[in-house]
């Protein structure tokens, strides 16, 4: 055994990795990403661990090892989820021969910008358990009770992780993993589970769905994963706290005690499997409790299931939570919406100003994120502007579709370019929507390489199919960037790791049939410009790739070219190569333009924009 | 003895790391520690937070307003983030440091002054402690990593300095980088230092 500093996604790696986990696959996202990272860099012998091209890909990956009867994991953010489930819930009513778990990450709060989703909502449609750790010592061991659950019911189960609890760091035990156990791969022909021929197999199976969340409803009880206690005094208060929330009790607890609370006279039940929920122990605290306060993040599903019990049970009683208005569907919950709950349900007077602090960030200066000193797709942004202008059209009347990734920051200034952002490869679709409602001007689609792979190729496949005039970017810098660098299909072979091959877009796109298909460099603004200007004028599918590796990969690997140099007898601080760039690593200190040298990668944009030869390149080595 | 940090800053100024050194040493001291960052999208430039939180081992990973026992700021806007979380009589490490965003380089969107900042913060009922980035020292002629010097000015002049060893610090220092390690230790103590001076 080790004590580790982890946070929640490598403890849930570590306890798969106990748990005899034989293959992993998963597709990068915010915060769910450092689940699958983190085995890659360990690299355990006998398993197989793997970025898939998308979530859906992933999945069919791991529920087919979980056929074979292998222990498989399966790691997604939540709008990952989304894109697996048309597979996912076909995979749910076949159930599952060896362990498959699916880790779902959820950002309550919204640190990394997507929609606000409550994953918990897929388990209740798909009739799958869901576990959801409290922190990263839970996560290590719930990811092994998720593993025995799923054989033992036959079932798929889902992990649940929020931001705060995946990207925290502690102190967890970790035992040793060794070897996965040795188990033959199976075949087993059965299409009564394994296929939907027909509506007998398929009722069937809906049937066996239903009754293996039954069973796993009491073999979690057995398990004691959710664990009740009730006071020694009947008709109190009872708190029940789902996942992450159940890390803020004793501390508002403890605060609340200041104000007259007694934590000595409350209920408590704690979900860690929120679903199925725990109904055997809702009726037991709803029998002893007159009033029960309901702390869960987003959804109110908890709070509503629990209203069910208690119409059921005829229950006279008050709950406190989401459908009372006391609490926000919206945002994370910390130690404040305890303290308010106890509040409301007990009537304590705790003054405001005890939880609010002197709110002071109305005067901080808005630091808007932009693309990285360097990056390949500045030169995009700016060549699609240029381009723009000099066809003589204004930047309000040119629909640009965004895509999810690095390719998204073009919304900002100071390009400006991008309109919209929905999701993976929507980018494509949406600009043949604009096309088909009668926008005259030109209509252009941005994507990134990660972005075309995993779902944009169905998009052009489609507007290649009804030859809808647009022009789609693809801007390929090698790499899965904005999660923090991970390999997809596009990446050099030479970073595929052992036996991987790279995919070429360059031999992808004129294969599928476009006609006019082009190349740029995004370093060389002049060339750049006159390829889209070319490109947007011609009739149909237009395919531009613009293409060169993120700046962050080479800069680390010290490919640096070259090094931008001010001559400042020439500079007259007109500033242009600031706004037209936005380049973090140019600024003006004490009257001059100076080019942090940390930061430069030599791209060579702020010299193409200077009309004063005022900036030139330097090589370095 | 529950301890909390809330630190701030902009993407690439080592904001993290400072709370990884402080994690790290809290765990050889064998203190509970919960160490929560918060990273932007982009790789530099953006806002960072993270919060660490001694003392309890099952705890939620966020600070409450008013919970902070210390905020650590490495960029002087950004500092005003975190006023909202420090307590009442709570330090505040402010490096003066000014990171300015590309709109407020152009002075086409307003920045703070320092004035503003420092009001902020007594107004929250914080006692300040501003470094100054220009005095910044240097180490064979070359300036110090600035966040070594400012946990270091950390543990010199607030209650940081009662909760964990300046030598358990040095200890995850020269752990981390065996091959600076002299450089960096120097800037940690000269932070030490610096401020136990100019509070006095």
């Amino acid at each position: 055994m080790s004590r580790q500093i982890i946070n929640g996604n490598e403890a849930l790696a570590l306890g798969a990795l106990r748990a005899g986990v034989k293959v992993v696959t998963g597709y990068p996202g915010t915060p769910s990403t450092r689940c699958l990272a983190s085995l890659l860099a360990l690299d355990p012998p006998q398993r197989h661990i793997e970025w898939s091209t998308n979530e859906k890909v992933a999945l069919e990956i791991a529920a087919g090892a979980a056929w074979a009867g292998q222990r498989a994991l399966c790691t997604m953010k939540m709008s990952g989820l989304n894109v697996a489930y048309d597979s996912l819930i076909s995979i749910a009513y076949s159930g599952v021969v060896g362990g498959l778990v699916i880790y779902v990450a959820d950002d309550p709060g919204v640190n990394a910008g997507m929609a606000e989703q409550d994953s918990r909502g897929f388990a209740i449609m798909s009739d799958l358990p869901m576990l959801e750790p409290a922190s990263p010592v839970e996560a290590y061991r719930l990811a092994q009770e998720a593993f025995e659950l799923s054989e033992q019911v036959g079932t798929p189960v889902f992990i649940r992780l929020v931001t705060a609890v995946a990207n925290s760091k502690t102190v967890v035990d970790v035992e040793e993993h060794g070897l996965p156990p040795q188990r033959e791969a199976q075949l087993i022909r059965d299409i009564n589970r394994f296929t939907k021929a027909g509506s007998a197999i398929c009722m069937q199976q809906h049937r066996d769905l239903i009754a293996r969340l039954e069973k796993a409803e009491q073999w979690i009880a057995a398990r004691g994963l959710n664990e009740l206690s009730l006071s020694t005094v009947a008709g109190g208060l009872g708190v029940v706290a789902a996942g992450a929330v159940i890390a803020y009790l004793d501390e508002g607890f403890e605060l609340a005690a200041r104000y007259g609370f007694d934590p000595q006279a409350v209920s408590l039940l704690k979900v860690r499997a929120v679903h199925p929920f725990p109904a055997a122990e809702a009726r037991a605290l709803l029998e002893h409790c007159q009033t029960v306060l309901v702390l869960e993040e987003l959804e109110p599903h908890i709070e509503k299931s629990l209203a069910v019990e208690a119409y059921r049970m005829n229950w006279q009683g008050r709950i406190i939570g989401k459908l009372d208005g006391t609490f926000s569907r919206v945002g994370a919950y910390d130690v404040h919406q305890v303290i308010e709950g106890l509040s409301r349900a007990l009537g304590l007077s705790i003054p405001a100003e005890a939880l609010q602090g002197y709110a002071a960030e109305q005067y901080a200066a808005a630091r808007p994120i932009t693309v990285c000193a360097g990056c390949p797709h500045r030169g995009t942004f700016m060549a699609i502007n240029e381009a723009l202008r000099k066809l003589r059209y204004r930047k309000d009347e040119v629909m640009v579709t965004g895509d999810i990734g690095c390719t998204i920051l073009g919304m900002n200034p100071p390009f400006n370019t991008i309109w919209n952002e929905v999701s993976m490869g929507a980018s494509i679709g949406l600009a043949q929507g604009y096309v088909h409602a009668g926008v005259k001007t030109p209509v252009i689609a941005t994507m990134g390489d990660s972005t075309f792979f995993h779902a944009g190729i169905p998009g052009l496949v489609n507007a290649i199919q009804h030859q809808v005039p647009l022009t789609l970017i693809i801007m390929d810098n090698g790499w899965t960037a904005m999660t923090g660098m991970q390999v997809n299909p596009g990446t050099r072979a030479a970073f595929q790791g052992e036996g991987g091959q790279q995919v070429d877009i360059a031999r992808i796109v004129p294969a599928l049939g476009v006609e006019h298909f082009y190349q740029m460099d995004p370093s060389d603004l002049r060339s750049s410009v006159e390829i889209l200007k070319e490109a947007i004028q011609q009739p149909g599918v237009k395919v531009v790739l613009a293409r060169m590796e993120c700046a962050i990969q080479f800069h680390r690997r010290g490919e640096n070219a070259a090094l931008a140099v001010v001559d400042m007898d020439k500079c007259v601080l007109c500033k242009l190569c600031i706004t037209q760039t936005g380049c973090p690593a140019l600024s003006i200190e004490e009257g001059e333009l100076k080019v942090d040298p940390a930061l430069c990668t030599g791209c060579s944009l702020c010299m193409a924009v200077c009309n004063l030869d005022a900036i030139h390149m330097e090589r370095v080595k | 003895m529950n301890y909390d940090i809330y630190l701030v800053g902009v993407g690439g100024q080592g904001v993290l790391t400072i709370a990884e050194l402080i994690t790290e040493a809290a765990y050889l001291q064998g203190l509970p520690v919960n160490y929560y960052p918060t990273e932007g999208m982009a790789q530099r430039g953006g806002f960072v937070k993270a919060q660490v939180r001694l003392g309890r081992g099952f705890v939620g990973p966020n600070i409450p307003e008013k919970g902070a026992d210390l905020a650590i700021s490495m960029e002087l806007s950004e500092s005003l983030k975190a006023v909202r979380f420090i307590k009442p009589g709570g330090d505040f490490v402010l490096w003066g440091h000014i990171w300015l965003p590309t709109a407020a380089m152009l002075g086409k969107a307003p920045y703070p002054t320092l004035d503003t900042v420092r009001g902020q913060i007594e107004q929250a009922g914080a006692r300040l402690h501003y470094l100054d980035p220009h005095n910044l020292p240097l180490y064979q002629g070359e300036l110090v990593p600035d966040n070594l010097y400012v946990l270091g000015a950390a543990l010199g002049c607030t209650s940081l300095g009662k909760v964990l060893s300046a030598e358990t610090v040095k200890q995850v220092v020269r752990q981390r980088w065996q091959r600076v390690a002299e450089r960096n230790l120097f800037a940690l103590q000269a932070g030490m230092e610096v401020l136990v001076e100019a509070e006095r």
